[in-house]
């Protein structure tokens, strides 16, 4: 009985053949073996082993978000695209592969990145790895649900996903693995579909806080077909800027690798919704860090209640904008239309039968509240608000914004600013996969948001688990800071689970 | 085909003295009526950039469908805009020669409304933070105006053509082409500044000329690189200019159509008036046959376009240095090449205007005409070159005519060593491409003048002893009969006796004959 469930698994896919380099036979396995539960990757590229590239990355396996273009298809997890494949490939992904890593397939996501379960996409809803050995399918969280939890399941080294309201780090916090949000531009954006232009962000989720710096090292780079990447002048100039700060040192003694750094908890996280595993995981991480050689102090961030409803109203408007395209002309899922007369309806179909539910509502709220009546009374408020959110931002950290500033050296600091901050990604672990309804879902993402509003680097690391099911702590740095972040976040991810 | 081109080509110069033939009856009407008109002009124009404006592919025109667009223009999911810096630069200079402000710091907008072309759904243009603010342009007696006017600019933007949609070939389908997607336009935006359809028309065709002067633009309406939109309200003479409801008229794809559209709605709307009704908004479009404007989309109906920044496009940040160097690099206005060449020149406006109608004309006019006849230079551009250029379907720009070639013509034909007709055969094979030096060219022809005497003389010798009876008519008074001889001396030289000396010699050796 066990050897003819092994060969009807192993059936289902390509024959695993015998590379070199043990990783991608893991890959290989590991698809065959949690993929059809997980539901993780829709689209699997079948490797050639005589395409082998030498690169920094060799013998490194990643996987793409289906909504980041790449040789297989970007269906954005929806029915409009969900025979499109693009005729141009992601600048990330191209730096992943001449680098030697190779694609092993899409992941599925929530369609066109709106959701925080991975329940809305045309391939079916994904599946956390965890509880393991449990039975109830419980959500990898969203909108990169795919990626993380075939990262999780070891399906592949690295995966690339996308982070506009917390899209790459709810999903690793609720998945065990790690999930960084890089800079607003320090990615390239080419390629990566839009959802909300000015918040949207290529991140990236891994096993360990090394391989995620290995691959932003790769795909952290300026690029020309992207005007909001950061340019090369930027770049060294914000490296000035992070190297000017005279109390991080980097000569640190082991036990006390952090020392110099100061952390800061900002008071107004500790929202109603947070869990008493989320309460305690933070406590930990705080002492954690302390013990790192941390000072750590509290904060505020007066406008975060705010930052919340502003998020959606953005975001949305952009998303009204950015989904316009989609017609079914030149490319995507035509539908015809049932009545033709004027231009403009013979969209309609096509947009009514391709776009699932979520999305049609996201793209009628955002056109709302641009329409003439509301921009007055929505858009422009939270566009004040985002600013203010930058500011505070700005007020609390030692080092300045980049963007707000002709500085190349960070002054000696007060003692009230910090160099990054530290609380939950989420409220909770993982619902059950299907159980969740109406507003929650989408206050998932009141731990997540700011950092996109901000533009500044965050990353979950997975923090112990609560029942089984895994939780994350978030750290975020002023915009530009990511390698302290990442620095950080290597040292709190060694706890003892 | 290319007898249309040349008509397209020459126009500019034809136009320079029809329009001011023209008396317009409707202008004579509304000031005996009591009321006067308010105008103010909106033009597209596209720029002469090689590459669209966020993208690489080309801007080329009337190439076949579909073969310049990439994934940008056609919105293709995860595409992103690039902002081609010539563009930037043309608009710029627009701005400067209008005299208007480059503003230093400019950003982009996103205009949405769902059609056939507009593959994004939105258009980016700068509805709000446009790159340039100001400017005029002065009407006078140089554009046929008897009174001097001033017409401000409001703002000059950047923003995106759309693609291009046919409709009524297959019934029920509409067809896309989307070559002219995302090619660079600017939207000048005057100011309520205009009266008449008269003046409207003259404001029209000054842009045009100032742009073409200065490169930035073709602006011609038939290919579609200049496209006109009015505004137009009445108001009672003595009440504020601005207190009538204004109209748009669009679709306005020539001069002539500008100015009967302009007419027949203040005469609507002065109609309207008087018979105590409201004019309402309205976009409307012109029918020439019946010389009306008629309704093509109510107030009601108008889009609401849901204004948004461009998130992927960065503001343009312009200093102060890259504004000096760019003025620099500007040619006069043709006002002032008019007011400065005229006298200098004893050239007449009309010259003048010929000359401005052909971009870098009147720079290579300049540098042909040092130590030499002006009229005589200008005779040879404006008739002989102009005329091989219209043949050749070429501008003078990119003609592989130079000035010393030019020059060297002219200098061969003063000094009789060439004739007329050899002139213009040089001309051609200039013009043709040929490389060698006029010396060369003369000699590989054989034309070089036979000012040998002694040749000469012997020919003519030859003549007389041929003509006896000629010899005879000559002595006895016909002296007309010394240009039969020349003629023949001419023939028998293939032309290439110098004239005066083979007429002297002639007499001469005539007269001995006595």
């Amino acid at each position: 009985m066990q050897l003819l469930l092994t060969r009807i698994k192993l059936n289902r896919l390509r024959p695993v053949c015998r590379y070199s380099t043990p990783s991608l036979n893991d890959t290989y396995e590991a698809i065959s073996v949690h993929n059809p539960r997980l539901n993780a990757l829709p689209h699997i590229h079948p490797l050639d082993p005589t395409q082998e590239v030498n690169g920094p990355l060799s013998g490194w396996s990643f996987a793409v978000k289906s909504n980041i273009a790449s040789p297989l298809p970007t269906t954005c997890a929806s029915s409009m695209l969900s025979s499109y494949t693009s005729p141009f490939s992601a600048t990330a992904v191209t730096k992943l592969e001449h680098a030697g890593a190779r694609m092993i397939g899409t992941s599925n996501m929530d369609e066109f990145g709106m959701g925080s379960l991975n329940q809305s996409s045309v391939h079916g809803p994904a599946h956390n790895l965890h509880p393991e050995n449990g039975n109830v399918l419980h959500s990898p969280g969203g909108s990169s649900g795919g990626s993380a939890a075939a990262v999780a399941a070891r399906m592949c080294r690295v995966a690339l996903g996308s982070d506009t309201g917390g899209s790459v780090r709810l999903p690793a916090s609720w998945c065990g693995v790690v999930g960084f949000k890089p800079s607003y531009g320090r990615v390239s954006r080419y390629g990566l579909v839009s959802y909300a232009s000015s918040l949207d962000s290529v991140g990236i989720l891994a096993r360990s806080t090394r391989d995620i710096r290995d691959t932003f090292n790769i795909i952290s780079a300026p690029d020309p077909h992207d005007m909001t990447c950061m340019s090369k002048s930027l770049r060294s100039r914000i490296d000035t800027l992070c190297a000017s700060r005279e109390w991080i040192s980097h000569n640190t003694i082991a036990s006390e690798p952090l020392k110099g750094v100061r952390v800061g908890v900002p008071s107004e996280f500790w929202v109603d919704e947070l869990s008493p595993s989320a309460i305690d995981a933070w406590k930990r991480g705080a002492a954690k860090l302390e013990s790192l050689g941390c000072d750590v102090i509290p904060v505020s961030l007066p406008h975060t209640p705010h930052t919340l409803p502003a998020y959606y109203t953005l975001a949305l408007a952009e998303a009204s904008s950015n989904l316009a395209r989609f017609d079914g002309i030149r490319f995507g899922t035509r539908h015809p239309p049932t009545q033709s007369t004027r231009a403009s309806l013979k969209y309609a179909q096509t947009r009514t039968m391709g776009f699932g539910d979520e999305v049609k509502r996201r793209i009628l709220l955002g056109t709302f509240v641009m329409s003439a009546r509301a921009y007055e009374n929505y858009y422009l408020p939270s566009q004040r608000i985002r600013r203010l959110v930058q500011r505070e931002f700005n007020r609390i950290f030692a080092m300045p914004n980049a963007l707000c500033t002709t500085n190349t050296k960070t002054d000696a600091r007060n003692v009230d600013k910090v160099d990054a901050i530290l609380f939950p990604t989420a409220t909770d672990t993982a619902p059950v996969q299907g159980s969740n309804n109406g507003l929650s879902a989408y206050v998932n993402d009141v731990m997540t948001v700011s950092a996109n509003m901000a533009g500044i680097p965050a990353i979950s690391v997975p923090f112990g688990l609560c029942e089984g099911m895994p939780l994350g702590l978030q750290i975020a740095a002023q915009y530009g800071d990511d390698d302290l972040v990442l620095r950080i976040a290597r040292h709190l991810e060694s706890q003892p689970a | 085909m290319i007898h249309m081109m040349i008509e397209a080509r020459t126009a500019p110069h034809a136009l320079a003295r029809s329009w001011r033939q023209y008396t317009s009856a409707a202008s004579v009407d509304q000031t005996t009526a009591g009321f006067k008109a308010t105008i103010g002009l909106e033009l597209h124009v596209q720029l002469l950039a090689a590459q669209k404006l966020f993208s690489a592919a080309s801007a080329k025109w009337n190439e076949p469908p579909n073969t310049n667009v990439n994934v940008a223009d056609a919105g293709f999911p995860g595409a992103l805009p690039q902002l081609n810096p010539e563009c930037v630069q043309l608009a710029a200079r627009a701005i400067l020669a209008l005299d208007g402000q480059i503003q230093q710091r400019s950003a982009f907008d996103r205009k949405h409304y769902f059609y056939a072309d507009q593959p994004l759904g939105y258009q980016i243009t700068q509805q709000h933070h446009p790159i340039g603010r100001g400017g005029y342009v002065d009407l006078g007696s140089l554009d046929g105006l008897e009174y001097v006017k001033r017409i401000g600019i409001h703002q000059l933007q950047l923003e995106q053509d759309t693609a291009k949609s046919i409709h009524g070939v297959y019934p029920g389908h509409v067809l896309v082409d989307l070559n002219r997607a995302g090619v660079a336009l600017i939207e000048i935006v005057s100011k309520p500044d205009v009266d008449t359809a008269d003046e409207a028309v003259m404001y029209v065709r000054k842009m045009q000329n100032l742009l073409r002067h200065i490169g930035v633009s073709n602006c011609n309406m038939e290919e579609g690189s200049l496209r006109c939109d009015v505004n137009v309200s009445v108001y009672r003479d003595g009440e504020d200019r601005l207190s009538g409801t204004r109209c748009e008229l669009k679709n306005l794809n020539s001069l002539k159509v500008i100015r009967g559209a302009v007419n027949a709605e203040i005469s609507r709307q002065i109609a309207v008036v008087q018979r105590g009704d409201n004019v309402e908004q309205e976009t409307r479009g012109y029918d020439a046959q019946s010389d009306t404007t008629f309704v093509t989309r109510t107030k009601e109906a108008a889009p609401d376009y849901r204004y948004m920044p461009e998130p992927d496009v960065p503001e343009i940040h312009i200093n102060e240095s890259w504004i000096t160097r760019l003025r620099k690099t500007l040619p006069e206005t043709p006002e002032a090449v008019m007011s400065r060449m005229m006298p200098q020149y004893g050239l007449v406006q009309e010259d003048v205007e010929t000359m401005l109608g052909e971009p870098g004309c009147t720079v290579f006019f300049e540098q042909a005409v040092v130590g030499r006849d002006p009229k005589r230079v200008l005779s040879w551009i404006t008739s002989e070159v102009f005329g091989q250029l219209a043949y050749r379907s070429q501008r003078l720009v990119g003609s592989s005519l130079t000035v010393p070639q030019f020059t060297q013509i002219i200098d061969a034909l003063s000094s009789d060593a060439i004739t007329s007709g050899q002139a213009k055969q040089l001309l051609i094979e200039f013009m043709d491409g040929e490389q060698r030096t006029i010396d060369e060219l003369i000699a590989a022809h054989g034309w070089e003048v036979i000012s040998d005497d002694g040749k000469l003389r012997v020919i003519s010798k030859q003549l007389l002893d041929t003509h006896p009876k000629e010899v005879a008519r000559y002595l006895k008074g016909q002296t007309r009969r010394l240009n039969f001889f020349v003629g023949k001396l001419m023939q028998a030289t293939n032309g290439q006796a110098k004239p005066q000396n083979a007429s002297e010699i002639m007499k001469e050796l005539l007269e001995a004959r006595r």
